[in-house]
Parts: structure tokens; sequence; C-alpha cells
């Protein structure tokens, strides 16, 4: 029975080793705020993070996890507030908000390897991501004001 | 048109009756639980909270909670209309909160069709639940007044309380509801009709670019979808793509493969008694993940059915011979005479026409969580843009399905968030799937279509083929006809929802006095508000499509090819005629005519569809008397608000004023979606450039003009004109639906290709507020990007592609013949 340490906690999964990740997450664990989109990693609706990068989980197989710390959107700040969803509420990016979850983390990694990322790098960085309600003007400005928000977080 | 009814009970009477289950009148005290059901309203009714319509609950802490009837797809349509009510209700917003009524024959007695549709939400729903916030405001200062022992000529309400000028003194709603039980109960039409609504410079909330409430929890995993229900003893489903779209059938399932996966439980093949689900087989076991491998495993033989040879080729070869035969045709539009007015015309322009199938695509597949409960009611836990036709299909699948009486079937529908709908959440086949499995197994059934099974049993909008000739007299557009095949998606709606009898919904009647039905999802949009004097549109319906691929709504409907087609041809028209794209289309957007637009709703006879707006937007959850609609059309100004839109739009994005680089081109379109009876007006210019070398294009920048009377909050507008416009981008650029052997082709996003950020083009919106009544700004912006671009193409390389979407190995081919 494998253990699986997401977002700070121990879960026990009694899922095979090669159930997908997200399947875990969601329905097994009940952190329901990743979703699934497609199942073949094209759409980014289930992106987590695994050790801090963003990955598909619907890609990842429960089994090969091992140690390796698992953040998902419920934990991806304690309060909700980590400068990627503060500008997603503050940009009101959006709609129907399946992806959104997915659009977050994808960011939130993003900010961590490069925190200073021109459009362009926002741009190709995020484009792995599908909404269909196609909130990506939104998405570009809002990744842009959360690198604000952190690189004035750090020079304070 | 006949009364839709519902089981058998007239609109009439069932709109009367709940009139009496309310209290007698409209607004009454004390509605209680068992007749608002919602989510809030059973811990509401334990206080003296006060229900005086049923739109909100005023509680005694000061809380509103607005019921929200509307799916909630992304258009924020809850925040839209809180913001409509606290404003003439005067609640302070922060105190304002939203659920979502339960649906059930008797919340359907009350609340009426709970259908989200057509963009028309704010339109149709604007004034009265402005009206009842009004009225609440005022029972409210009644009841406060007398509490502070004032004049009521000098107290008001302000912001949830209500003050005495005279004495400066003041009463808070909460505080209100705490001391007397409210008793005012008002007349209806008679006081809904004198209510003096606020006049805009009197808004504090509408008009506001207040946060939508549903937003927060769309980022922190805390949104809840249908997917995200789990009850007792669940167990989980997963289809198994059908041979074909439709009318296959299963002859044999082998689950020895299968039953060797931990979990699984059974193979249930779907009963298709009311032609749903057809050839549909269902894994069951204890989790997703194995009901998915034990659906794979499943060796399953079809008969493919009448469909299992048909492909996307010999679909358009029905549909150009169909329009050779002219006495098969209904027309939508007539005006002059097209057939005399083309051969005394000085030049004739004539072009074919054709789009492909697209399909929602919604980034939640369809899902659904049904439950059988001890007590033998029925539960299907979903988001859907109809939990009203949800529990109608059901009910009509279930009592063939059970053999029961329909009266008889206890059907509960729990509306959740949709992760996506554009039309696309209005069909049941899930839950009709879902609600057998539960029959079959005993426990409850969450189903989940993959990704693959989604786009296997997906609802496209059908191909088209349109066929189109204008004469044009003295560099004018004289004549034009528009004929148009393609398959009516209709009378395939109307199945299991119990309406008309489940034959003619949505069927308006033509106008050439042959008395035939015409389907307007299908083909409104070719009745456009240029001035044209002798016009003609024919339609002509392919049954055996419809059916074939499940044609079905998708955004904007029949606008988002019949735009694409009409603004296409009118540009070939201008070139033809030698004239300025902007200047000929300004010079026909005259207001004259039929196209001046009319102050009250409906339709001048004789011009197109006759009917009024009541007929088709069903949903009026009050008593109707007489012909009252209380709001004006959003048809006034006619033609001559769209060319206002165009006229911004052109002049914004500097037509015939820049210097552009190399290939690269303007090009424009208007846009009059949803219907010709609740249009938004709306004018784009796309700035693209083409490489001539490989046909690939770029869109640069969208510059949107929108008039939508009165922009309820306006950076949501701007968010839907932003996201609707990079929807008509994606389906001008990408994407497309095959269908071969009876089958789509598709199977995920490999495959099906709608846009991405690396697509996204600059944009320029303007929101024109010309104060006139609010109308949806869901979709309509969809369907200009296409032809805008197309006409941008055209512009910049001489390239006029003639298919939607444009490929750049169209815009080759067109370069070539260009050429040749």
């Amino acid at each position: 029975m494998p253990t699986l340490k997401i977002n700070g906690q121990s879960y026990f999964s009694d899922s095979p080793p090669d159930t997908p990740l997200l399947w875990v997450i969601r329905e097994e664990l009940r952190l329901t705020g990743t979703r699934f989109g497609c199942g073949l990693g094209l759409c980014g609706s289930c992106t987590v993070h695994l050790n801090g990068q963003a990955v598909r989980s619907c890609m990842v197989k429960v089994g090969e996890v091992g140690t390796a710390a698992i953040t998902t959107i419920e934990g991806l700040h304690p309060e909700h507030a980590h400068p990627v969803q503060k500008a997603w509420v503050n940009l009101q990016v959006p709609q129907c908000g399946y992806c959104q979850s997915g659009q977050i983390m994808q960011a939130a990694a993003l900010l961590t390897q490069n925190p200073d990322p021109s459009d362009q790098q926002i741009v190709e960085g995020m484009n792995g991501n599908l909404c269909r309600c196609a909130t990506y003007p939104r998405i570009v400005g809002a990744v842009r004001a959360a690198a604000k928000m952190m690189k004035e977080a750090n020079n304070a | 048109m006949p009364e839709t009814t519902m089981q058998g009970v007239t609109r009439r009477d069932f709109l009367v009756r709940s009139a009496a289950m309310a209290g007698g009148a409209f607004l009454s005290i004390g509605v209680g639980p068992n007749l608002v059901a919602g989510r809030a309203e059973a811990a509401a009714a334990a206080t003296p909270s006060y229900t005086p319509s049923i739109w909100f609950t005023l509680t005694p802490d000061g809380t509103t909670t607005m019921h929200i009837v509307k799916a909630e797809m992304g258009q924020h349509i809850g925040t839209a209309f809180a913001q409509i009510i606290a404003d003439e209700l005067e609640v302070p917003w922060d105190k304002v909160k939203l659920d979502m009524p339960l649906e059930s024959v008797e919340n359907f007695a009350i609340y009426g069709l709970a259908y989200t549709v057509n963009s028309g939400s704010v339109t149709t729903e604007f004034d009265r639940i402005a009206r009842a916030g009004a009225l609440g405001r005022i029972a409210l200062t009644e009841a406060g007044c007398k509490l502070l022992g004032a004049k009521l000529a000098d107290c008001y309400a302000d912001q949830g309380r209500v003050i005495d000028k005279a004495s400066g003194r003041s009463i808070g709603y909460g505080e209100i509801l705490q001391q007397v039980k409210l008793e005012r109960k008002f007349s209806y039409p008679d006081e809904f009709k004198q209510v003096k609504l606020k006049d805009r410079s009197q808004y504090k909330i509408i008009g506001k670019s207040v946060p939508a409430l549903d937003i927060p929890m769309k980022t922190n995993g805390q949104a809840k979808y249908g997917m995200d229900v789990f009850l007792p003893g669940m167990a989980y489903g997963s289809l198994v793509p059908p041979r074909t779209r439709y009318a296959s059938k299963v002859l044999s399932i082998d689950d020895s493969a299968a039953k060797k996966i931990p979990g699984f439980l059974k193979a249930v093949k779907i009963g298709d008694s009311i032609g749903k689900c057809t050839g549909w087989v269902v894994a069951l076991a204890e989790t997703f993940p194995a009901a998915v491998k034990a659906a794979k495993a499943l060796k399953i033989e079809a008969d493919p059915g009448p469909y299992g040879q048909l492909s996307l080729a010999g679909i358009m070869e029905e549909f150009s011979s169909l329009a050779d035969q002219p006495q098969e045709s209904a027309a939508w539009v007539l005006e002059g005479d097209v057939d005399k007015a083309l051969p005394a015309s000085d030049k004739t322009v004539q072009a074919e026409y054709t789009s492909d199938m697209v399909c929602h695509a919604t980034m939640e597949p369809f899902n659904c969580v049904v439950q059988h409960a001890e007590d033998d009611s029925w539960h299907v836990h979903i988001g859907t843009q109809s939990t009203s036709f949800a529990r109608m299909t059901l009910t009509a699948y279930l009592s063939k399905v059970l053999n029961r009486k329909p009266e008889e079937l206890k059907i509960y529908v729990h509306q959740y968030l949709l992760g996506g709908g554009f039309g696309g959440k209005q069909d049941y086949d899930d839950i009709l799937a879902a609600a057998y499995c539960v029959k079959e197994l005993g426990r409850p059934v969450k189903l989940i279509q993959t990704r693959e099974s989604q786009f296997a049993t997906s609802f496209p909008r059908t191909p088209t083929f349109h066929r189109l000739k204008a004469g044009l007299k003295n560099g004018q557009l004289d004549a034009m006809n528009h004929d148009i095949v393609c398959g009516w998606m209709g009378p395939r709606f109307a199945v299991g929802k119990q309406f008309n009898n489940g034959t003619d919904w949505l069927q308006l009647d033509s106008v050439d006095g042959k008395n035939a039905d015409i389907d307007q999802w299908s083909i409104g949009g070719s009745d456009h508000w240029y001035h044209v004097p002798n016009h003609r549109v024919r339609a002509w319906n392919s049954d055996r499509t419809t059916w074939a691929v499940q044609a079905s709504a998708l955004r904007t409907v029949s606008n988002s090819y019949n735009m694409f087609v009409v603004e296409s041809f009118i540009d070939e028209c201008a070139h033809a005629a030698g004239r300025d794209p902007l200047e000929f289309r300004l010079a026909m957007l005259n207001g004259q005519g039929g196209n001046r637009g009319i102050p009250n709703t409906g339709y001048p006879p004789g011009t197109g569809s006759d009917y009024y707006m009541d007929q088709l937007w069903i949903s009026l959850p009050w008593p109707q008397e007489g012909s009252w609609i209380p709001y004006e059309s959003g048809t006034v100004g006619g033609a001559l608000r769209l060319a206002n839109c165009l006229r911004v739009a052109a002049g914004k994005a500097g037509w015939g004023a820049r210097k552009l680089p190399p290939n690269t081109a303007l090009g424009l379109a208007v846009s009059s979606a949803e219907e010709r009876q609740s249009p938004t007006w709306v004018a784009g210019v796309a700035e693209v450039t083409v490489d001539p070398g490989t046909g690939r294009y770029r869109i640069n920048k969208l510059t949107i003009a929108m008039d939508m009377g009165i922009a309820i909050n306006p950076d949501n507008v701007r968010a839907q004109i932003m996201g609707s416009a990079l929807w008509g981008a994606g389906q001008v650029l990408s994407e497309r639906l095959t269908y071969k052997d009876g089958a789509i082709e598709q199977t995920n996003f490999h495959e099906y290709l709608p846009i991405r950020q690396v697509d996204v083009p600059e944009f320029d919106i303007t929101l024109i507020e010309s104060g006139r009544h609010p109308v949806g700004v869901g979709e309509p912006a969809s369907t200009v990007v296409a032809p805008a671009v197309a006409n941008a193409i055209y512009n910049a390389v001489g390239a006029r592609v003639r298919h939607m979407p444009i490929t750049p190995q169209a815009v080759l081919e067109a370069l070539q013949n260009r050429k040749a």
C-alpha cells in the first residue's frame, strides 16, 4: 500500500501501482480541485506539482511517485493566497473555472523556475494548458501580475 | 405556436397553479421550504426569512440569497442577476450570496423551465428581476417606516437600511425581519407594471465591475462540478465508444478479459428505448480507472446500423443535390421578388460555401452521479444547461425502462457548476445511461466520459452547404438569394423532453405559404439586417444528417456558420461592385423597412418568423396576461445600431487609414447574433498576415465593438467578448470534426484543435452602452471573427476561401485558383 505525501500530509492509497495519479488524488483521496480533461497529457487540467515541478497527473502512475512531494491546488498556499491565486482573482481570470486549477499550478511552477518571464515565455510556458473559455489573455496578464507581486515581496 | 406542455399540463395551467401555490399572488411571504427547496432555503426557512419572490430570500442576519435558476458555465450569470436584484432591492453587495434551486416537478411549477441558452438570460430576465427587487424594497421600506414611526414620504431605502429623512434614524432590513412578519403582497400584473424602476443614473451596482461571486472558489479547488460528488456505495461507469455515432446495435458482449480486472463489476448494455444511447455499453467497476480498463477489455460485436457506411463526403453530396430541388425547400426570408430581380440586375455574383462539423469539447467531459434512493426517488447530480430538460428526459426514459407512469416517478436534479457548456450540455444521454446502470446494479453510479468516448458521442454542429446568388444594380445589392442545406437540430432535441409531443419543438412556419416547418436554430443569422430590396433565404433539412451525426446547438447555433457565409459573400459583392466593403455595408445598414427594429418584441409578419419572444422564451415563471411584455425589444434601433458598431470598430482599427506590413490586411464583419428577435449588435475587424508561400496566416489583432445596451458588469463583458472572439478564432483556424463510416474520427486534443495561447491575437474591445435594454454578451462576438479573418485574407493576398475552417492548404489552393 503506497504512502503518498500530498500537501504536506501522508495519504495511503489502495490503488494498483499503474493507476494514474490523477484518479488517486481526485476520486480516492477526494482532493477534487485537480480536474480530468483528456487523460493523455494534452490539456493540462490535471496539473499538479511533483517536487515543485508541474506534471500532468493523468500521465504519472501512482507507483512511480515514491516519496516525491505532491502539491495540488488545495495545498498551493495554506490560505489560498499564493501570488498566482491572488492575481487570478484580481484579474478575474476564470470563466467556467474547470481548467483553472491546472493553469494556476502550471503558472506557479513556471514562476518558480523563471521569476521574471517575458510575455513570450509566459505564452510558451502556458501553451500546454487548454482553456475552452479562452481566458488566455487574462492568464498571461495574471502571470505577469503574480511575477510582479513576488518580486515586490522579495524586495520588501 | 401551440402551448408548450409538460405531462399534459399547459404552460398557462401550471403558471396559474404555481401562483396559487405561492399564496394567490405572485409576491407573498413565507414560501416554505417545500416550495423553494434549494440548498440554502431549507435552513433559511427556520428563521423569519422573507422570500417576496422566487428570485431571492432575505434573512434576519441581513443576508440576501439570490436563487439562480440559470446554469453557471463561465458567464458569471449569478453575479449579473445578483447585481440587478441587489441594486433595485437596495441591499449591500457584501451581504449577497447565491444558490441554485433544486429541479423537481414542484419547483418547475414555481421557477419555470430552468434552461440556459441563446445568450438570453440577461435579455429575458433583466426587467422582471429588477421589478421583483424594486417591489421587495418597497415592502421593506413600508415595514421599516412603520417601525420607525415615520412618514412614508420621508423614508427611503439605501444599502440594506430604511432611512427616515426627517429624523435621520434608520433601521436595517435584518432588524425589520427580526421584529415583524412581512405581509405585503403585490398584485400581478398591475403593481408590477406600475413599479418605477431606477433610472440608469441611480444605479449603484449595475454597471459596476464587481468581482464575480463564483471566481474565488475557482482558484483554490473548492468549486464543485458534477464530478465532485461522492455517494455511499457508489460505483463507477466508463462508456465504451460505440461503433457508430448513432443507431448501432450491440449484438454481443464478451467480458472474459474484463473479468480479470480487479474491481470490475459488470458490463451493461444500455437500453435505447427512446432512441438515446444507441449502441452504448458501460463498464461498471469499483473505481474509475478499473472501469476504464474494463471498458477497453470488453469485446463488443455491433451492427453498425443505417449510418454505418455514411461519411462526410456522402453527406456533402446529398446536400448539393438537395439544393438542386427548390420544391423541397421552405422559405425563411421572402422580400420582394428575387426571381424577377436577378435577371434584371447589372451584374450577378454567385458562390458556394461550406462549413465543417465542430463540437463543444468542453474541458469538463460529460459526467453525472445518479442515485435511486430508498424512498424510490431518483437523484441526478450534474452540471447541465437545463436541469428541467434533464428531469423531463429522464422521466420519459425511466417510465419506459421501468414500465411506470411518468407521474409516479420522483426525480430530482441537483445543479452544479458546468466546466463549459457552449450549447453542448443540453443533451442527457449520460444521465439516462447512468440511471440504467443504477437500475442494473442497485447502487449509485458515477459515469465519467473519457475524452475518447466524449468525442465519439459528441453532439456536433451540422456540416452545411450554401449556394448564394446576388444581383447588383447601380453598384447596390438589389437581390440576394441564399440557399442553406444542413441537418436541423430541433426535431432531435425534442426527443424525451415532452414538449409539443416531441415533434416540432423550435420549428417555425415558413413564409412561403407552404406551411412548412423551419428550424430557426439551424437557419437563423441568414435573416441579416442589410437592406436588400429582393431577399430570399431557402432552407433544406437533411434529416438523415441530423440523426447520423446527432446535430446540435453550438455557441450562437446557426450564426456560427451563417455569419461566416453572409459576411464573406457581402464582401465578395462589395468587391464585385468595385466598392469599399465598409462603405458598401454602411449604405445597406440604413434601418429601412423591417430593419428598423421594433419598439416591443416580436417580428413584423411576413418578413421572417412572426412569433413573439414569450413563445420562445418559455422560462417565464409568472402568469402571463394579455400580450404585456415589460421590456423593450433588443431590436430597437435596428440596423442603425449595427452600423454604429461597424463605424466604431472600423475607425478604431484604422480602416483605410493605417499603413500595414506586406501581405497584411484588415477584414470586416458584422453580426446580430443570436436571433433576429434577440440581437446583440457587434462588429469586428481582423488584422491578418498571410504567408503566400505556405498559406499559413496569423490573426494579429481583433478590434471588436459591441452594443449591448447596458453592460451589467463591464469587466465581465470584456472577458466574455474576448473569450467568445477567441472561440471564433479557433473555429476559423483549426477546429474540425470529421465523420467516416458512421463514426466521428477525432479522439482527443491531438486531433481536435481548439485555440491555444500561441495563437491569441492582440485585442481592442469597445463597449457601446446605448442605454437600451441590456442583452447577452457571452456568444455574439464569436460570430464576427471567421468572416473578418476570411475577408482579411482576401484583402491581403487575394485568396477567397469559401469553407470554414480556413486551412493553410485552402488558402494556397485559393491563391492558385486566382492565378489560374
